[in-house]
C-alpha cells in the first residue's frame, strides 16, 4: 500500500483530488485571497475592478468603530455561552442515547429535527417561543412566578434568546457525532472498569471521557468556528435587524452590513479578514491544548 | 436496520413538512408587510409566454421582488404586453425579498450580467446612479416618437416624478410606491363616542382615552423613522438636505418630533411593533386602536383583522395645520450593461407598465398607489375605491407628500438613526444626545 511516491502516483492522486481542489479554489480559496486583497482598497471602482490606492485605513476605521467592537465583544460573549453549554448538553444526551433504551432511533431522529431544519423557520416558531405577551416561554416561567421577560425587545435578554436558540438548534448535529464516538469505545474497557468496581460515574469519567476525546476535540473546534460566524439565527430571529439596540450585533453581521447595506466592500473585507485571524488563532490555540488532552487509542 | 431506515424516512417527512409550513408562515408575514418582504419563493417565473415570430425578436429580462398575488399580476401584465408586441419578449424573474433583490444587482452588476429592467427601492437609486448601473430614461422619455407627451409625462404623480429624477435627468420611474397611511380601529372609537383622528392632538386624546384593558392606544412600525421625518417636516425642520449632502436632524424641530413620540410611548399610550415585527397582527388582534404603517400594508392590515375587529383608514394626523408624510417604495430602472435595442424593447414596457389602466390595475390588484392621476379617474378604480374607502387614503396624500433625500449612503445613515432612535427609547440616552449622535455620525459617514 505504502508504495513510494513516483510521478505517476502523485499524477493519478491529483487526478482524484482536481474535482474537490477546483471547487475549493474557485468559492474558498481564491475569495479568501481576493477578499484579503480588498481589505487594503481604499480608494476603488468596486465594479470595475479599479484600485486607486492601497492602505490600511480600513483596518484603523473599523477598529475605531465603536460597533464593530461592540461586535467583536457580541461574538465573544455568543462563544463561551453557546459552546460549553451546547458540548455539555449533546454529550449527556448522547451519553444517555447510547445506553439501551427503547425507540433509540426515534430519539435521534427526533434530537436531530432542529439540526436539518432550515434557520429561518426555527427562528420563526423561536420568535413566537419568545414572545412576552403570547409566548410559551414566558408562560412557563409565570408558573414559577417569574414576570414576562422581554426576551425580543430588552437588549439585556436578547443575547440569551440567541443563545437558546442556537444551542437547541446545534444539539443534534452535537449529539450524532458524540454517539459515534461513543460508540466506537470498547465494550471491554467497560467490562474491565467494572469488574475492578468502578461506579459509573467513574467509568465516565476514566473510560467514557479519555476515549472520547478525539471527538470532543474536533466538536469543540467546529462548534467554536461555527459560533464566531453566527449571522443566520441573527437575521432571522430579529427580523433582519441585529437585536435591540445593537445587542446581537456580531463580526459576520457587521460584515454584512457594511457589504450589502452600505457599499463599503474594503470595510466589509477588513473586518471579515479581522474575524478570519481571531478564529484562526482560536483553532491554533485548541490545537496545541489538543495535543496535551488528546489520546488516541 | 429496516426500522431504523423507515423512521429516518418518518423523520425527514417530518422535517420538509416543518420547512414547508416554515416556508408558508414566511409568505404570511411577508404578505404582512410588502414594504419589507422576507420571500423565499422563487418559484421559476420563466415561462413567461411569448412567440419569437418576428424577424429581430428581443428579449428583456425584468427583476423584481413581487411574490404571490404580486407575482400573479406581474405575470398577467408580461403576458398581455407579450402578446400586444410582437417582437418583444419581457421574461420576469422573481429574485426572492427586496433584499435578494438589491444583492443579485450587486452580484450582477460585479459580473456584467445586469437584466435590462429591475424593480429598485427608492433609497438604493443613488448608490446605483454613483457606481454607473443605470441608463438616463430622457432620451427615451423625451423622444417625440416612442417619448411621452408633454400631458403624459404631467400625468405621473408629482411626488414620484420629482423622486425618480435629480436635475432633470429621470433615472427611474415609479411602480410600486406606498405612503404612510392612519389605520383605525371604528369599533373601537365608536365605543367611546370619539370621532377619526385629524390631528396629532387628536391622536394624543384617543390614545389616552383608550389605552388601558390591555389595549395600547397608538402603534408605530419598528421603521418608525418615517413618523420621525414627517413629524420633522411638519415643524418646519430638515432631515437631510439633499443639496449640501447634510444631515440636519438634530434640530430644535428634530428634538421636539421625537420628543413628542418618545413622551407617547413612556407614557405607555403607544407602543412600537416590537417582537411583533410588523403592527397588523397587534392591530388585527385589536390590541393596539391606531397606528400609522404603510399603505402597501392594507390587504395584510384586512387579513389579520378578519373576525377580530372592524377597522378603516384615514390620512395621516396634521400638526399645526401642516400634513406631511413621506412615499416610499420601489421604481423601475433600466441598466446600462444592456443593448440599445433591448433598452428600447424595456422602455415600451415601462411605458405599459405606468400607463394608467396598468398602474390602476396593479394598484388595486396589489394595495401599491396608482402612479397616474388620471388612473383615478378609470370607472374600475372608481368603484374599486368606493368599495374600499380605505385605498382612498393613500391616494388623497398626494400633495402633503414628500420624500426622503436620496444621497449616498443613505442606508447606511437609516442604521445610524435606527440604532440611535433605539437607545433613545431605551431610555439609556436623552433625545437631545441620541439624535446629536446620530446627525454626527450620519454626517460623517454622508460627507466621505
Amino acid at each position: 500500500m505504502m508504495d513510494k511516491p513516483t510521478w505517476n502516483s502523485t499524477l493519478k492522486a491529483f487526478l482524484y483530488l482536481l474535482p474537490a481542489l477546483l471547487i475549493l479554489i474557485v468559492f474558498n480559496i481564491y475569495p479568501i485571497i481576493k477578499s484579503f486583497l480588498m481589505s487594503f482598497y481604499t480608494e476603488y471602482d468596486f465594479y470595475n475592478d479599479i484600485v486607486y490606492k492601497y492602505g490600511l485605513s480600513n483596518f484603523s476605521d473599523i477598529l475605531n468603530d465603536p460597533n464593530f467592537i461592540k461586535a467583536v465583544i457580541n461574538t465573544t460573549v455568543f462563544v463561551i455561552g453557546v459552546v460549553p453549554i451546547s458540548i455539555i448538553t449533546s454529550l449527556a444526551i448522547a451519553v444517555m442515547l447510547n445506553s439501551k433504551v427503547k425507540g433509540l432511533s426515534f430519539f435521534r431522529t427526533i434530537y436531530f429535527l432542529p439540526f436539518v431544519t432550515s434557520v429561518v423557520a426555527v427562528a420563526i416558531v423561536w420568535s413566537w417561543i419568545f414572545h412576552s405577551d403570547y409566548g410559551l416561554l414566558n408562560y412557563f416561567l409565570g408558573w414559577f412566578g417569574i414576570d414576562p421577560i422581554q426576551w425580543l425587545t430588552d437588549p439585556t435578554y436578547s443575547m440569551p434568546a440567541l443563545i437558546i436558540l442556537s444551542v437547541w438548534k446545534g444539539l443534534g448535529f452535537n449529539i450524532i457525532i458524540f454517539l459515534a464516538g461513543l460508540q466506537n469505545i470498547n465494550r471491554q474497557y467497560y467490562l474491565a472498569a467494572q469488574v475492578d468496581g468502578a461506579s459509573a460515574w467513574h467509568r465516565f469519567l476514566s473510560v467514557t471521557l479519555p476515549l472520547l476525546s478525539p471527538t470532543m476535540f474536533f466538536i469543540s473546534i467546529i462548534s467554536i468556528i461555527n459560533a464566531f460566524k453566527v449571522f443566520d439565527e441573527i437575521f432571522a430571529l430579529f427580523n433582519g435587524t441585529a437585536g435591540p439596540a445593537n445587542s446581537t450585533l456580531t463580526v459576520v453581521y457587521y460584515v454584512y452590513q457594511k457589504f450589502y447595506e452600505e457599499w463599503e466592500f474594503g470595510l466589509a473585507s477588513a473586518a471579515a479578514f479581522v474575524l478570519f485571524i481571531i478564529v484562526f488563532l482560536f483553532t491554533l490555540i485548541q490545537l496545541s491544548l489538543g495535543k496535551k488532552f488528546v489520546h488516541y487509542q | 436496520m429496516k426500522k431504523l431506515s423507515l423512521l429516518g424516512i418518518a423523520g425527514l417527512f417530518l422535517v420538509l413538512l416543518l420547512a414547508a409550513c416554515g416556508g408558508n408562515e414566511e409568505t404570511n408575514e411577508a404578505q404582512a408587510n410588502s414594504e419589507d418582504t422576507e420571500q423565499e419563493n422563487t418559484e421559476s417565473a420563466e415561462e413567461s409566454a411569448g412567440e419569437e415570430a418576428s424577424s429581430e425578436p428581443v428579449e428583456v429580462e425584468f427583476w423584481h421582488a413581487m411574490s404571490g398575488p404580486h407575482e400573479e399580476a406581474i405575470k398577467a401584465f408580461v403576458e398581455q404586453f407579450n402578446n400586444e408586441h410582437e417582437n418583444i419578449t419581457v421574461k420576469p424573474v422573481n429574485q426572492g425579498s427586496y433584499d435578494d433583490l438589491e444583492q443579485k444587482i450587486m452580484a450582477g452588476a460585479k459580473a456584467k450580467l445586469l437584466p435590462t429592467l429591475a424593480q429598485a427601492v427608492t433609497n438604493v437609486v443613488p448608490e446605483y446612479i454613483g457606481n454607473d448601473f443605470i441608463t438616463p430614461l430622457n432620451e427615451f422619455i423625451e423622444d417625440g416618437e416612442i417619448g411621452l407627451s408633454e400631458e403624459e409625462l404631467a400625468d405621473y404623480v408629482d411626488v414620484f416624478k420629482e423622486s425618480s429624477s435629480w436635475d432633470g435627468t429621470y433615472y427611474s420611474l415609479p411602480f410600486s410606491k406606498s405612503t404612510r397611511i392612519l389605520f383605525y380601529n371604528t369599533g373601537l372609537l365608536e365605543e367611546h363616542g370619539l370621532e377619526v383622528p385629524e390631528t396629532w392632538e387628536d391622536i394624543r386624546t384617543i390614545a389616552e382615552t383608550v389605552t388601558g384593558d390591555g389595549v395600547v392606544g397608538m402603534g408605530f412600525e419598528n421603521s418608525y423613522e418615517s413618523e420621525f421625518q414627517a413629524l420633522l417636516k411638519q415643524l418646519g425642520g430638515t432631515y437631510i438636505d439633499e443639496a449640501s449632502n447634510e444631515a440636519q436632524f438634530a434640530s430644535a424641530e428634530g428634538i421636539e418630533a421625537m420628543t413628542m413620540i418618545k413622551d407617547m410611548i413612556d407614557e405607555g399610550i403607544a407602543r412600537t411593533a416590537g417582537e411583533d415585527d410588523y403592527m397588523s397582527n397587534p392591530f388585527g388582534r385589536g390590541d393596539v386602536a391606531m397606528y400609522i404603517g404603510s399603505s402597501a400594508g392594507i390587504p395584510h392590515v384586512a387579513s389579520a383583522a378578519e373576525g377580530n375587529i372592524e377597522w378603516s383608514a384615514t390620512t395621516l394626523p396634521t400638526l399645526d395645520g401642516e400634513a406631511a408624510t413621506t412615499f416610499a417604495g420601489n421604481d423601475i430602472v433600466m441598466f446600462n450593461q444592456a443593448e440599445e435595442a433591448e433598452q428600447k424593447a424595456a422602455w415600451e414596457f415601462i411605458k405599459f407598465l405606468t400607463s394608467p389602466e396598468v398602474t390602476a390595475e396593479w394598484s388595486m390588484k396589489s394595495g401599491y398607489l396608482p402612479v397616474r392621476y388620471s388612473a383615478q379617474e378609470t370607472p374600475d378604480y372608481k368603484t374599486f375605491v368606493e368599495e374600499n374607502p380605505e385605498y382612498k387614503a393613500g391616494t388623497e396624500q398626494f400633495d402633503a407628500g414628500f420624500f426622503i433625500a436620496r444621497v449616498q449612503g443613505g442606508d447606511a445613515v437609516r442604521n445610524i438613526v435606527l440604532e440611535e432612535t433605539e437607545l433613545i427609547l431605551l431610555g439609556e440616552k436623552t433625545v437631545e444626545e441620541g439624535l446629536q449622535s446620530a446627525q454626527d455620525r450620519a454626517n460623517e459617514t454622508l460627507q466621505k
